[in-house]
């Protein structure tokens, strides 16, 4: 039974997600229970999981019993199996977020918005699992699409931006596909241990460096690396609010992790080739998306596009700490990875609270919250200290080992880009709460707004995660440590 | 958009083509099976595969395409930006 872990989570959505256009056909408002419950099955079937990994090894599943390097292969593993609880737990907080955000803005849209949220989170199951670079560009492309739709759902002015992410990801899928059919051409092969094994010998062909780059190109789209990240925050900051959270907090975080799985389960992250050192080019670009993104965000007046460029500028200080090379800087990246969505979850469930309770979109609005809800301003405090990293939350200790493992290996650029984004980050805080507390900007008409019992919860859920993240953060690293390390590092 | 996805697959045609091979079925259970005779399968599928990857994407960006227009009235982007303001 335990075996067929992986394909039992990646099935629960997706079957959910078929189903659901037949079975609420009729009655719209069972669309919500279903898709919270399946996500609750997920949720536990997925801890399963990550307990059957931590104690019995990684689960090999091979598609319909062809062997290798014939048949499609899934490997649940340390790492696959700790995201894999992430983007279950974040996928049900979203869910149950919608439960208020949702009628109001999709009116009789909402069953499409639930398949598509099922399908999406089918989807980035099967690229936290797969093993086979076809496998991967399937589901990225099923990932995407579902984006593309759930942007464009309600309509308005996020259909423009939704068709911008289509031309520019579709652009970035069919960069990643020519990369995979070079790499094809070139081994034979597309399993991806199977492609470890031959890369070595393969180092001199051109064609391999050209597929590479191709990959690498086309997933940084995927995940708004820093050059490539021109369609994200407008797609975030117009999409829909019960959206947004998602996909935020996890749509470029697992093409993230695609790009783990290519640069140190695919290539031998530390070769170098052709004189470029992969890990110091990775690192390079890494420090100019943290830097670049966390300026853009102070220059931002609208409060989604701010935490939208805070987490391209977060996706910057991932990459520096994957890309030093040791185990440190590694489990730091995959800690401040699993904390960053969660934060990102946060700050647009609080944007989303924000808009809908308050009708408040830019910074300097935000003042008028602040004597009305200043719980919302607590929830805000909890997850500004995450996103600066400050001690009791994850954030700063995800920074904290990203520098340790900087320190390691000599990389003082990457330690400097670090520190430049985390203060640049306090700074658009800073900017924020400017605002929060700025006396007499505008008349307080202090009026009683419901807040609905699921915003509050998943306020309260992801801002305790951030503390918990923090003082968890000894066993959680340990844990990274002894199971979701690449195979040569 | 749809002409890049088109040229790729040409490409994985292109890299897979083999002259005098044919379908992958084995001609006769009795021979030993020759690799040369047959062509590769496995291009074919990723082909197939990438077809309708594309579709699918062409599909959910032409109903973008079909929503923009009823609600701009335009398609030049010029316009709608302006519209948009």
């Amino acid at each position: 039974m335990s075996h067929q872990l992986p394909a039992i989570i990646f099935l629960l959505p997706l079957f959910a997600a078929i189903s659901m256009p037949v079975v609420c056909l009729k009655n719209r408002h069972w669309s919500h229970p279903i898709s919270v419950g399946t996500l609750v099955v997920m949720v536990l079937v997925s801890i399963i999981n990550l307990y059957n990994v931590i104690h019995h090894g990684e689960i090999r599943y091979v598609f319909s019993g062809w062997s290798v390097p014939l048949g499609i292969e899934w490997v649940a593993d340390g790492l696959a199996s700790v995201i894999l609880v992430l983007l279950s737990a974040l996928a049900l907080l979203g869910v149950v977020f919608s439960r208020t955000t949702s009628p109001k803005a999709l009116g009789g849209r909402i069953v499409h918005y639930y398949t598509l949220v099922l399908l999406l989170i089918s989807a980035l199951t099967g690229i936290a699992f797969a093993r086979d670079l076809f496998n991967l560009f399937v589901f990225l492309e099923v990932a995407a699409i579902s984006s593309y739709a759930l942007i464009g759902v309600a309509g308005g002015r996020a259909l423009f931006a939704a068709f911008r992410y289509l031309v520019l990801g579709t652009l970035g899928a069919s960069l990643y596909l020519l990369g995979v059919s070079y790499l094809y051409a070139v081994s034979g092969t597309l399993n991806m241990s199977d492609l470890a094994e031959r890369l070595p010998l393969l180092l001199h062909s051109k064609a391999l460096v050209g597929g590479l780059l191709f990959m690498f190109i086309g997933l940084g789209i995927k995940m708004a690396l820093v050059p490539f990240h021109a369609w994200m925050p407008e797609a975030y900051t117009y999409a829909p609010d019960s959206v947004s959270p998602i996909l935020a907090s996890l749509v470029t975080k697992v093409a993230l992790l695609a790009w783990i799985r290519i640069m140190y389960w695919v290539l031998n992250a530390t070769i170098i080739i052709n004189e470029i050192p992969i890990l110091v080019m990775v690192a390079v670009l890494g420090a100019l998306a943290a830097v670049i993104g966390a300026t853009l965000a102070l220059a931002q007046r609208e409060i989604k596009m701010m935490f939208a460029y805070g987490g391209i500028s977060h996706i910057g200080i991932i990459l520096i700490g994957i890309s030093q090379g040791n185990q440190t800087g590694f489990a730091g990246g995959v800690f401040y990875l699993l904390n960053d969505a969660v934060m990102q979850a946060a700050l647009f469930f609080l944007a989303g609270v924000a808009y809908c309770q308050f009708g408040v979109r830019t910074v300097d609005d935000l003042g008028r919250i602040g004597k009305q809800a200043p719980w919302l301003i607590g929830f805000l405090v909890v997850v500004a200290l995450g996103m600066i990293g400050l001690p009791p939350t994850g954030g700063f200790f995800g920074k904290w080992y990203i520098i340790l493992g900087a320190l390691e290996a000599g990389n003082y650029v990457s330690v400097a880009a670090v520190v430049v984004s985390t203060l640049l980050t306090l700074a658009y805080f800073v900017r924020l709460f400017e605002a929060i507390f700025r006396r007499g900007t505008t008349p307080m008409e202090v009026q009683v707004v419901e807040i609905p019992v699921s915003s509050k919860l998943t306020l309260g859920i992801t801002s305790a995660a951030i503390i918990i993240l923090g003082l968890f953060s000894a066993p959680i690293i340990q844990l990274l440590l002894d199971q979701a390390m690449p195979p040569r590092l | 958009m749809y002409l890049m996805q088109t040229s790729v697959i040409f490409f994985l045609v292109s890299i897979s083509a083999k002259k005098g091979a044919t379908i992958p079925v084995l001609l006769s259970t009795t021979e030993p099976v020759k690799a040369v005779n047959y062509a590769n399968p496995l291009p074919h599928v990723l082909t197939l595969t990438a077809i309708v990857v594309g579709v699918a994407t062409l599909g959910v960006g032409l109903a973008l395409c079909a929503a923009i227009y009823r609600k701009y009235g335009s398609l030049d982007e010029q316009d709608i930006l302006e519209k948009l303001k």
